[in-house]
């Protein structure tokens, strides 16, 4: 605690503060502040042409300020500083709380520094995943080209246990490839991704549909929806999301006819909770939140293919939007699917 | 100008390409094709230079009506000898197109930089790669016209 006039001397010191700052009070006393917080301390207090003493401390009282203080010996340390004005007779004097944050600023630095490596290590990690799918494919490519020649030039003409080998390779190998390519699009989300922009989430779901076209006959699909609005999104990654939702509820069906329905409604004033609502299988209450993990599937792959990847896809889009995605369900019943975007316009 | 694939007629295709599995593919995909098409094969971009400038073994080498190269080559890679080829006043008007497993937009403008008459990305599945095959069949060996060869 030290006490200043506002002429910025030292009129008043505390045991605390000799010892924080190495001198003996007498050595103190009488000194400008200066000596001890050679900077941001006494502008604070000195009245200059704009305004008076009272006015400058009146702006400054309670609030930490963090300055740097110089010891005797000419190191510095970091302090916080509480600031209150002690009138005596006609003048003002200030008394000044002195705070050695060390401790918490290397805290800070050392967190920061943590959430800088956190950052770099994530991005490697993602980095690390792309070109690791990358290159996977290329000598992927190989094996199922080749055992695909195999199966098409030899089927029947070794014996049946060789059509039955070959076949599981075919097998094993195409499905790494969408395995792969899943892969890739997932970690592309984060890498490739573009601004988001004000978009149509009309003409992305017109989009997507277009892109599923084969999916929606062969299901004999009936996909319908309202309206949709205006949204901050990257395109190309809005009509993915669609394009999975859709294919999702177009795939996980009994035999009846898959209906679809895509709406929107306001949630507050700068959210749209858009809903994509099918009567498929349903998914039971153990496995509402585990759908959007990475690589979790909850059928076998014999009753419905995939890679586990196409909503841990849906997930990453939504959240780099800034929105969060869940999903309403029973089993039988069928699903749906929420979203949050923001409005385009809202920033 | 003539009509290339016409009656009788080989079409020489020098492929670049340093990957053994992805020489026999796209023999393979050529393989059944109704135009008669020799391929040749150079596995890296100075074994192709010295293919076009009919060097060292290749004394006897024919030009070629059309060279489909990858991007991605030992010793010497798929762009030099796309600037080289198209700065070389003989080679220039042979049509080079790449052919290549990357789809990146950089490698994309470099090559039309680079005066590239097309850019092709290698799909991953068999079905779609013998559709591409023969799809540079159809376009570039049968309708598209050629220029003569300068010796033949």
């Amino acid at each position: 605690m030290v006490v200043v006039n506002q002429t910025g001397d030292i009129v008043l010191l505390n045991r605390q503060a000799e010892k924080q700052f190495g001198y003996s009070r007498d050595e103190l006393l009488g000194q400008q502040v200066t000596n001890i917080i050679p900077e941001g301390f006494a502008e604070r207090l000195i009245a200059d042409d704009l305004r008076s003493a009272e006015d400058a401390l009146e702006q400054q009282i309670g609030t930490g300020i963090e300055l740097t203080a110089r010891r005797k010996d000419g190191t510095n340390f970091p302090i916080e500083l509480m600031l209150s004005p002690l009138t005596s007779g006609d003048t003002i004097l200030v008394t000044a709380a002195i705070r050695d944050i060390t401790v918490r600023k290397k805290a800070e630095a050392d967190l920061l520094q943590t959430v800088a490596e956190l950052n770099r290590s994530n991005e490697e990690l993602g980095q690390f995943a792309y070109l690791a799918s990358h290159d996977l494919q290329e000598p992927l490519r190989m094996v199922a080209s080749y055992t695909q020649l195999l199966s098409r030039r030899y089927k029947g003409r070794l014996d049946t246990d060789a059509d039955e080998f070959i076949a599981f390779a075919v097998d094993g190998a195409s499905r790494m490839q969408r395995l792969i390519e899943d892969l890739l699009s997932y970690s592309r989300v984060g890498t490739a991704g573009q601004p988001l922009v004000a978009t149509s989430s009309e003409a992305a779901l017109e989009q997507a549909l277009a892109n599923l076209d084969v999916a929606v006959e062969e299901h004999g699909a009936e996909v319908t929806h309202d309206p949709l609005p205006e949204v901050l999104a990257d395109e190309v990654q809005l009509i993915q999301l669609f394009q999975n939702l859709v294919g999702n509820a177009m795939k996980y069906q009994d035999s009846g006819v898959p209906k679809i329905h895509v709406s929107a409604a306001r949630d507050g004033e700068r959210m749209w909770d858009f809903s994509v609502k099918d009567n498929g299988l349903g998914i039971g209450p153990e496995y509402l939140e585990k759908v959007f993990g990475m690589f979790e599937r909850l059928h076998r792959r014999d009753e419905y293919a995939g890679t586990g990847i196409g909503l841990a896809i849906c997930r990453k889009i939504v959240e780099r939007h800034g929105g969060e995605i869940s999903v309403e369900s029973q089993l039988g019943e069928g699903s749906t699917f929420h979203f949050g975007l923001a409005e385009a316009g809202s920033s | 100008m003539k009509l290339l694939g016409g009656e009788g007629k080989t079409i020489e295709v020098l492929l670049v390409e340093d990957s053994p599995g992805d020489v026999r593919l796209t023999r393979e995909a050529f393989r059944d094709a109704d135009v008669s098409i020799r391929l040749h094969v150079a596995s890296d971009g100075v074994d192709a230079m010295a293919f076009l400038r009919r060097q060292d073994e290749h004394i006897h080498a024919p030009r070629p009506d059309l060279i489909l190269l990858d991007l991605n080559l030992p010793r010497m890679d798929g762009r030099e000898v796309l600037a080289q080829v198209k700065e070389d006043p003989n080679l220039k008007t042979i049509p080079t197109v790449i052919l290549t497993t990357s789809a990146a937009e950089a490698d994309i403008m470099k090559s039309y930089e680079l005066q590239a008459n097309a850019y092709l990305s290698k799909p991953v599945q068999l079905d779609a790669f013998e559709s591409l095959v023969n799809s540079i069949k159809d376009f570039w060996l049968t309708r598209v016209k050629l220029p003569q060869r300068p010796d033949g």
